[in-house]
């Protein structure tokens, strides 16, 4: 009877003593909850090797003291991290900085609000102009170089201006003197960043048939609408190119609802089929419509009359230019050209031709018609920019926000490009016929256009870190499919060239913390408090011959005679 | 250095009782048993004061001060002086004499007040790296609460178990014992009536124990004189 108790009597003890053991655990895991001075989202810089060598930020964690630009000269920065807003960047100083290798900690630059999609109110337009010049500076100098310390990237707020004030004055008065006037530590615990397995690209292309008419075997000839959507940027999280190409692939769907709506009734279809494509792989040398390409049957691609390929018409004026390989006394050519020059010449638009010739021996791809060419289908682009754009630069990074994207411009580039295409289509080149005319039932549709710009600007878009299945790039599958008759996705691995890592956004946390000589400075004082008290303690009950007596020993013992 | 910080912290809110217990005659006499059986009461007293504000008590949203409600605080904190008369008078201590029985009642009280109430913030604030003074406005806080508890246990002694007291001295002692019992309340009038910041309040408790524990001196030096 007795064996049988202990058992569970045991058990009962051992349960206990596991709880006990957890509440331990808990108690010692409970430091890491305690609360910062400040705890802000930021985003690292983009970290990729290309062709082997190596870019951007190459580290994650941090870990060291703040330090702001008024930094005493001569003082030592390799465990420090600088904080430099944009409105104080001395772009030369970076430069410097980066060029020479010289040792750094970290470095945290601080974006204002006008960058970031909630908070940009209409500031001084002047101010927003250097600014964003200032910054595109600042990305292309980050993102071909090769930092061996963590680059990271936030947007100011309060909390995080009142640090810098803070750590400003310590600077400017030599060092952080005691623990209420300064000594910030920064701190990220991120793990060491990994490479991002087989990075995906997804191509996804509508069909919209034409009207095939009755006993007619051939195949209809194609005209084909194409805009990349992924973009790349100094830090991923943040790179949405709005501009870059937002306006593009809005511009796409608008002129996929307008043709949808004209197809849908048969007295209206036309003769040619319309091949609507939204690419990935942009910034890599248009890779992704390279493979798009590829994967065509020979029949289909032999049918495509001309491919138009949107690139950033989001924030021009007047002026547009359409980008060609082929040389302008090309027939096609010279009939794209006039159909555009008609229609712009009606609204008021300049439109130029600017001619590229493609160098095969070359990788480089600038503008995403040059993928079409190398394949002989003819094919231009239309851009707000006029020079070709070299490799990762105007891919939408951090500065191509919503601020800089007006709609009025992408609204009447839809235009533009449809009233060309419908001309074309339907046989009405010359004539001054106002197909997609404002007011009417096929007008172009700027709330459209203003809710899918906004979706675009909160969306980033670099092609490694969209899974297949991103709900950003299903919602463009879907929204391509209520437009057209047939909706396809292509899923491909990015070419060995790039290779991505992760960790691209983290909290930061900072803390104010107490220099070493504080603490044994106070170890110092709370000790002789303590002795202090200890000896009043004594004398005040005991008396002063107690308190000498526990220093001194009897040498010998008087023996007491009686 | 964190580590070090809630060190530093530890002995200031622990030091002085282990010094105090140390330096006075406690140590000779061994009244560590007294001490030890003062905090038990102190965790019962702090038990039965849990489950009465739980059940009287409203929740208040803001942080204001609400004289009702300090009120039902003030009375429920005499269950803190019913607790001392326990301590004091029932339990059943080894043959030491008045002086040191108040002191080492009042020693073991103010202990399991500090462990109660101080150790599980300064475990948790004290070791991450985010620096406050708060740690060591607690620590003083903390010597002032064990200057306050002798004071108290002095002030109790005199009333219960003391016989014979000088008859103009017994209203000062009432009265002496009153103001330090609502100790508490006070404080927390100054901290959320009146808004007044830590340090402040904590240099108000050290102030106010320091007199009550010279005028507490007083009062007992005064009544021995008689016998």
């Amino acid at each position: 009877m007795a064996l049988s108790k202990n058992p569970g009597g045991h058990r009962g003890m051992q349960e206990s003593m596991y709880s006990v053991i957890a509440l331990v655990f808990i108690l010692v895991a409970c430091v890491e909850l305690c609360d910062a001075a400040a705890a802000i989202d930021v985003y690292r810089l983009i970290q990729y090797d290309m062709s082997g060598s190596a870019y951007g930020s190459r580290f994650a964690a941090l870990n060291h003291h703040a330090a702001s630009l008024h930094f005493p000269p001569g003082a030592d920065l390799s465990r420090a991290v600088l904080i430099i807003p944009l409105r104080e960047l001395n772009i030369t100083f970076v430069r410097e900085y980066i060029n020479q290798k010289k040792p750094l900690g970290g470095l945290l630059f601080l974006l204002p609000d006008i960058f970031s999609f909630e908070n940009g109110g209409n500031k001084q337009v002047h101010e927003k102009e250097q600014l964003k010049n200032l910054l595109a500076e600042l990305e292309q100098l980050l993102i071909h170089a090769n930092i061996p310390y963590p680059v990271y990237f936030a947007f100011e707020n309060d909390e995080i201006d009142t640090v810098l004030a803070d750590i400003k004055k310590n600077d400017a008065i030599g060092q952080p003197a005691t623990a209420t006037t300064g000594g910030y530590k920064l701190v990220i615990p991120t793990p060491e960043p990994k490479k991002v397995a087989s990075p995906t690209i997804t191509n996804i292309q509508g069909w919209l048939s034409g009207l095939k008419a009755d006993g007619d075997t051939n195949q209809l000839p194609t005209i084909a609408i194409v805009a990349s959507y992924d973009t790349f940027g100094a830090a991923p999280p943040l790179s949405v190119g709005s501009d870059s190409n937002g306006s593009g692939v809005v511009a796409l769907l608008e002129i996929a609802r307008l043709f949808s709506l004209l197809y849908s009734n048969p007295k209206t279809r036309g003769r040619y089929n319309l091949l609507f494509g939204l690419t990935s792989g942009g910034p890599y040398n248009y890779n992704g419509t390279q493979k798009w390409l590829r994967s065509f049957d020979q029949r289909l691609r032999e049918s495509i009359d001309y491919a138009i390929c949107l690139n950033s018409i989001g924030s021009w004026d007047n002026e547009l230019w359409i980008h060609v390989s082929k040389p302008p006394e090309n027939a096609y050519i010279k009939q794209i050209f006039e159909g555009f020059s008609n229609v712009a010449e009606e609204m008021d638009i300049k439109v130029g031709l600017k001619h590229k010739k493609i160098n095969i021996s070359n990788p480089r791809v600038a503008w995403e018609h040059e993928q079409f060419s190398r394949l002989r289908v003819t094919a231009a682009t239309l851009s707000e920019i006029s020079t070709a754009p070299e490799l990762l630069q105007g891919t939408g990074g951090l500065y191509d926000s919503r601020q800089f994207v007006n709609e009025t411009a992408i609204t009447r580039g839809v235009k533009l490009v449809a009233e060309s295409l419908a001309r074309h289509i339907y046989g009405h080149q010359g004539k001054n016929v106002q197909i997609f005319a404002d007011g009417g039932s096929l007008a172009v549709n700027p709330a459209y256009i203003q809710s899918w710009l906004d979706l675009l600007s909160q969306t980033p878009r670099v092609a490694p870190f969209l899974s297949k299945n991103d709900p950003f790039v299903m919602a463009l599958k879907k929204e391509l499919a209520d437009h057209t008759d047939e909706v396809n996705m292509q899923h491909e691995v990015l070419e060995g060239v790039f290779t991505f890592y992760d960790s691209t956004s983290a909290r930061l946390n900072i803390y104010q913390v107490a220099s070493v000589t504080f603490d044994l400075l106070l170890l110092l004082v709370l000790g002789s408090y303590l002795i202090v008290l200890f000896s009043f303690l004594v004398i005040t009950t005991r008396g002063l011959d107690d308190l000498i007596s526990l220093f001194r020993r009897p040498p010998s013992r008087k023996v007491k005679t009686a | 250095m964190t580590m070090f910080h809630f060190f530093n912290c530890a002995i200031l809110t622990f030091g002085p009782h282990a010094v105090y217990y140390s330096a006075t005659p406690l140590s000779e006499y061994d009244t560590l048993g007294t001490s030890v059986k003062a905090a038990l009461v102190y965790l019962g007293t702090a038990l039965v004061k849990l489950v009465c504000l739980a059940t009287f008590l409203k929740v208040s949203e803001n942080d204001g001060f609400d004289p009702y409600q300090e009120l039902l605080k003030a009375v429920i904190g005499f269950i803190d002086v019913a607790g001392l008369y326990f301590a004091l008078t029932q339990l059943t201590h080894r043959n030491i004499s008045q002086n040191h029985k108040f002191q080492a009642v009042g020693l073991g009280w103010a202990f399991a007040d500090s462990v109660l109430h101080r150790l599980a913030p300064l475990w948790v604030g004290a070791r991450g790296l985010e620096f406050t003074w708060d740690f060591i406005l607690q620590g003083l806080e903390a010597n002032a609460n064990l200057v306050l508890s002798i004071s108290l246990a002095a002030l109790g002694s005199l009333m219960w178990l003391r016989k014979n007291k000088p008859k103009t001295l017994i209203p000062i002692i009432y009265a002496c014992a009153g103001i330090v019992a609502t100790m508490p309340s006070i404080t927390s009038y100054l901290r959320r009536g009146l808004g007044w910041h830590f340090p402040k309040v904590v240099v108000f408790e050290l102030f106010t124990s320091l007199s009550m524990a010279f005028i507490s001196w007083q009062l007992f030096s005064a009544c021995q004189r008689p016998s």
